[in-house]
């Protein structure tokens, strides 16, 4: 109990005695009948009136818990107190008493006129608990100040720090914010350097222009209701001094941010191996900015190959390679291949059967995360429709014109979009603790980083025992987002002086988008195919979606897709003309996009 | 003007007011022992002064308080009210026949004197607001649509109600007189319904008690036998006041929504999200006070009536319907009264409240209108209805407290994190604060009181 409850409650049970002797003297020692007497349940001698002062401290005291002193005047108070004490004459009188009595309840009209003398004393005890308490704890705070509860300028005693807002990030600190949503020692706060939170599984729609990006990024700040949000950088992260540094943006100041407890959510980055002119001349699938690049990208080379002359060039703009046979390049692939067999009706002088789609894997069989039997049906699947498949194929390097491979093979093409390598966030790098083969922390079951202090991780940049199985927890979503839940709820049993509890997750299912509306997915061992994995796959994601009112737009977005076509707009960015600029003098290229040429014919 | 000064003139007026009526309806108390004795104003005299007496501290207990004719207004009323328990059936007693009397027989006798300390509140109120400058709108600045919005919302109150239990006159003036007490409304419908509701027992007082007999010649009818025949006006007028309350506020919020370009509330989310989620809560807070209800009803024995209001006669049905209709009330509370409780004290006062107000709308009026007989208004019918009063003030009760505990686990508003915030919440309870006690403690006394009071039978 801190100090201000305490002192209420003291203050009205002693507002309750004054009050109580008072009305237990009108009551009793005033020649009213023994009936109003009954319904104190005591007998009107010196031990019934102990007792029915111990009650009356006790309620007065009760009443101090409950409605707690304001400053906003003794007329709130003493309201208060005859709303509170005729309660009680329900409760206590009309209630109780009969029922201890052996009698029913004295809820009838006749037995609460019998009890209409309690009702007065009870009214007036209640008005006088209310106004004494009132100016008892006035008087008191103006005898001894109370220190002034201003919430900023009290030091926190706790804080927690989360780094990186995807789906481990952000699960952690929703749960933070739950625990300590009214415990003010405690404060979290989550850095970030972008301000949503991203759905990446479905980054490959957004790209293919199944899916807008507004249905698959959700807003922090709107998520978290007290948790503290920083949209930075991170530069370093030192655990000997447990402090972070960091910078809002490119060009202002170093910021430290102190923490005693770092979450790390980091999440990987693209893993390009070295190969030569991979980073500059492919595309990654890692933010909304990727993915609208690679649709504008797309989109852009069937523009360029519809008044293409060159038989070559229009070859190489109109074969699309995919690297990486996991399941983001499996849904890439897939989704590809339906956005531009889905508008090559607009492009009159494109043919049918112009448009490659290659799928280039370095291991025997695609999907290698889920059962043989799905992967084969996954890979018929997309064979049927099209989609050529190089097995046992490592890409060596990449220019603007082609992709080439490490048996000496190579294709002519435009668009390489690169899924095969992720590694951890380099932050983690410089820290002095075990890491893995890939540079990932090494986690104890806890999710405590071993050989750090006071530092945990979870999602794609740990490795973390699986419970279940003897390899680590694979890095998707909806383990991320346990972890998230459960590195919180520890580092809250930590902070409380417990041990922290081992993190336990059986995979639920995996799912894989195969375009078409059509997905392959087991759950718990049960396969499913077709639409109806396809709807379940996007059903789970919907429920995963944060905030009632973003579920309900994007599901009445999803179910209007179902009816019409996709979006062929072409959102380049591409340079205005300004008034320096004369007619008929060549206007700034933009940008160029990583395949070096540049998107849309400029005027 | 001093606030003592203040408090003396307006308990003055107010004591003048109501001593002159309680000495038409020869209800002052004795003056026996004075030394003027057998001059007739004698008792006038001492009523006055003690009006005056009572004033001071009535202007003592105003000066924190928000300023606000109607605010001002209620917070009199609670304060006539309460002397009256003080006053005619403790003090004057004790002091002039030496016991307390606090029977119900008593009771009935001193009924006069409680309609004249609500009298004496009101005036006092109404007197202290325009000497504080309470009234300072008029001239209006911002136009007089607020008397036209109030004079249409009394004119639906009455047209909801019907016109032969509250007069068309009536619910125009009364609608005009809640429209002069909040020519801007406080946000928040669920208190509006509520200020509403009192201010329809206040007008019943005036009008059923006090105007209509006297234009008829038949005297004040403030006795304990002319408020029992006046009784079944009651609820219409309790129903009246909260239909014109909720219509006042919705009128002047589409008012502004069409009109104007201030926005109603910078922390609303907008009615989607945070609508939703007070539905929701209200609805889980609606069970919990559901089985604290059933609970009653089934000690007392009623379910089977619950059944009979869809036909049917078993008691699970009638267990069934009693839960439905505590989700659709709990959802209901939510909607109105979101964001208005601020610790366990305000969640209990606006449930209680709330509990009271479906006490008169349901089992008095809606269930034997849904089953075809007229409304049960008359003091036998409340009286035999008094057990399922107790049940729905335990729901209220249940039903605001766990609501309270629900906001404040998800969105405890009144927790500052910054200075900033902790401004704005004060600003927020300041105004939530205004007459809310005051209506909350006359709601719950009188809710208990008047029934009991009335029903006992005049020996």
């Amino acid at each position: 109990m801190n100090g201000a409850l305490k002192r209420d409650v003291v203050a009205g049970a002693l507002a309750g005695l004054v009050a109580g002797t008072i009305s237990g003297w009108a009551i009793l020692a005033q020649g009213l009948t023994a009936t109003a007497a009954s319904f104190i349940g005591v007998a009107p001698s010196g031990g019934g009136f102990a007792v029915h002062l111990a009650v009356s401290a006790f309620i007065g005291g009760s009443f101090g818990a409950v409605f707690r002193y304001s400053p906003y005047g003794s007329a709130a108070s003493l309201t208060g107190g005859i709303l509170y004490g005729l309660l009680w004459w329900i409760i206590g009188s009309l209630t109780l008493i009969p029922l201890v009595q052996g009698r029913p309840p004295a809820w009838s009209i006749d037995a609460a006129g019998a009890a209409l003398p309690n009702l007065v004393a009870q009214l007036l005890y209640g008005a006088i608990t209310g106004g004494l308490f009132s100016v008892l704890v006035s008087q008191y705070l103006r005898r001894t100040p109370a220190p002034a509860a201003v919430p900023h300028d009290r030091e926190p005693l706790t804080r927690v720090v989360i780094l990186g807002g995807g789906f481990g990030g952000i699960s952690a600190a929703q749960r933070l914010d739950q625990i300590y949503a009214r415990d003010r020692s405690v404060e979290t706060t989550l850095i970030s350097h972008s301000n949503y939170l991203l759905f990446t599984p479905m980054l490959a729609e957004v790209a293919a222009s199944g899916l807008e990006a507004q249905h698959i990024s959700a807003p922090v700040r709107a998520a978290l209701a007290r948790v503290r949000f920083l949209k930075a950088d991170v530069e370093t992260i030192d655990p000997a001094a447990q402090v972070v540094r960091l910078r809002a943006s490119a060009g202002s100041a170093a910021e430290t941010v102190p923490y005693d407890h770092l979450i790390l959510a980091l999440g990987s980055v693209p893993n390009f191996y070295g190969l030569p002119g991979l980073e500059a001349h492919s595309f990654t699938l890692k933010t909304l900015a990727d993915a609208t690049a690679l649709r504008n990208h797309v989109i852009g080379m069937l523009e360029a190959a519809d008044g293409e002359p060159d038989p070559a060039q229009r070859r190489a703009q109109l074969t699309f390679v995919v690297a990486g046979g996991g399941f983001a390049g499996t849904e890439m692939v897939a989704e590809l291949s339906d956005l531009v067999r889905g508008i090559l009706r607009y492009y009159p002088n494109i043919g049918r059967d112009e448009p490659r789609f290659i799928l280039v894997h370095s291991g025997e069989r695609i999907l290698p995360e889920i059962s043989p039997q799905l992967a084969d049906y996954a890979l018929s699947k997309l064979t049927a429709r099209g989609i050529e498949f190089l097995l046992k194929t490592r890409v060596a390097g990449a220019t603007a014109e082609t992709v080439s491979f490490t048996d000496g093979g190579g294709i002519p093409t435009r668009t390489l979009v690169w899924t095969a390598g992720n590694q951890p966030h380099p932050l983690l790098g410089p820290l002095p603790c075990e890491k893995n083969r890939v540079g990932a922390v090494i986690d104890a079951p806890s999710l405590q980083v071993k050989g750090l202090a006071n530092v945990w991780a979870v999602g794609d940049c740990a490795e973390i025992p699986d419970a279940y199985t003897d390899r680590p927890c694979p890095p998707t979503a909806q383990h991320a987002l346990r972890q998230g839940t459960a590195v919180a709820d520890n580092v809250s049993v930590v902070l409380r002086g417990a041990a922290p509890v081992p993190f336990k997750f059986r995979t639920v299912g995996v799912l894989v988008a195969l375009g078409r509306r059509t997905a392959v997915a087991e759950i718990r061992g049960w396969k499913f195919s077709g639409f109806l994995a396809w709807f379940i796959w996007r059903t789970v994601y919907l429920a995963r979606l944060p905030g009632f009112e973003k579920k309900l737009r994007v599901a009445l977005d999803w179910t209007l897709d179902l009816f019409f076509p996709r979006d062929i707009v072409l959102m380049a960015p591409s340079a205005a003309p300004t008034l320096s600029q004369t007619i008929g003098a060549p206007v700034p290229a933009p940008t160029p996009s990583p395949v070096g040429e540049p998107v849309g014919d400029q005027p | 003007m001093s606030v003592w000064f203040r408090g003396a003139i307006a308990g003055l007026i107010g004591g003048l007011a109501s001593g002159l009526a309680l000495l038409h309806a020869g209800a002052l108390p004795q003056t026996g022992w004075l030394p003027l004795a057998d001059w007739e104003y004698s008792g006038l005299v001492l009523h006055v002064a003690g009006g005056a007496v009572l004033g001071l501290g009535f202007a003592l207990l105003m000066s924190r308080q928000r300023e606000g004719a109607g605010e001002t207004f209620f917070w009199g009323v609670t304060y006539g009210s309460l002397w009256w328990f003080i006053g005619p059936l403790t003090l004057i007693p004790l002091t002039l026949l030496g016991f307390i009397a606090w029977d119900v027989h008593s009771a009935q006798e001193a009924f006069p004197s409680f309609v004249g300390y609500l009298v004496y509140g009101a005036v006092a109120g109404l007197v202290l607001a325009a000497l504080r400058g309470d009234f300072r709108w008029f001239p209006a600045a911002f136009g007089y649509g607020f008397l036209v919005r109030g004079m249409l919302a009394g004119l639906t109150g009455v047209w909801l109600v019907g016109r032969e239990h509250v007069g068309l006159t009536i619910g125009i003036l009364g609608g005009l007189g809640l429209s002069v007490l909040y020519p801007r409304p406080l946000p928040g419908t669920g208190p509006g319904l509520i200020r509403g509701m009192v201010y329809g027992f206040f007008v019943w007082a005036i009008a059923a008690l006090t105007v209509t007999p006297l234009m008829d010649g038949r005297g004040l009818a403030w006795s304990a036998e002319g408020a029992q025949a006046a009784f079944t006006a009651l609820p219409a007028y309790l129903l009246f006041g909260a239909a014109a309350g909720v219509i006042y506020q919705w009128l002047d919020a589409l008012g502004r929504l069409l009109f104007s370009d201030t926005p109603a509330s910078e922390e609303d989310e907008g009615p989607g999200t945070e609508g939703l989620r007070a539905l929701g809560r209200g609805a889980l807070a609606g069970l919990a006070g559901g089985a604290l209800f059933t609970g009653v009803m089934v000690g007392l024995g009623s379910l089977e009536a619950a059944a009979g209001l869809i036909g049917s006669r078993s008691l699970v049905t009638g267990a069934v319907v009693q839960f439905v209709i505590a989700e659709l009330i709990g959802a209901s509370y939510g909607l109105l009264f979101r964001r208005q409780s601020y610790d366990i004290g305000s969640a209990l006062g606006w449930g209680l409240s709330y509990g009271f107000f479906w006490w008169v709308l349901g089992p008095l009026t809606l269930v034997p209108v849904l089953q075809g007989a007229p409304p049960q208004w008359t003091v036998a019918a409340a009286g035999q209805l008094f057990p399922s009063l107790i049940g729905l003030l335990a729901y209220g009760a249940g039903l605001g407290i766990v609501y309270h505990l629900l906001e404040a686990r998800h969105s405890p508003w009144w927790i500052p994190r910054t200075r900033i915030e902790a401004a704005r919440v004060s600003r927020h309870i300041d105004q939530l604060l205004t007459s809310a006690p005051a209506l909350w403690a006359l709601v719950i006394t009188i809710a208990l009181t008047l029934p009991i009071v009335l029903s006992g039978q005049p020996r």
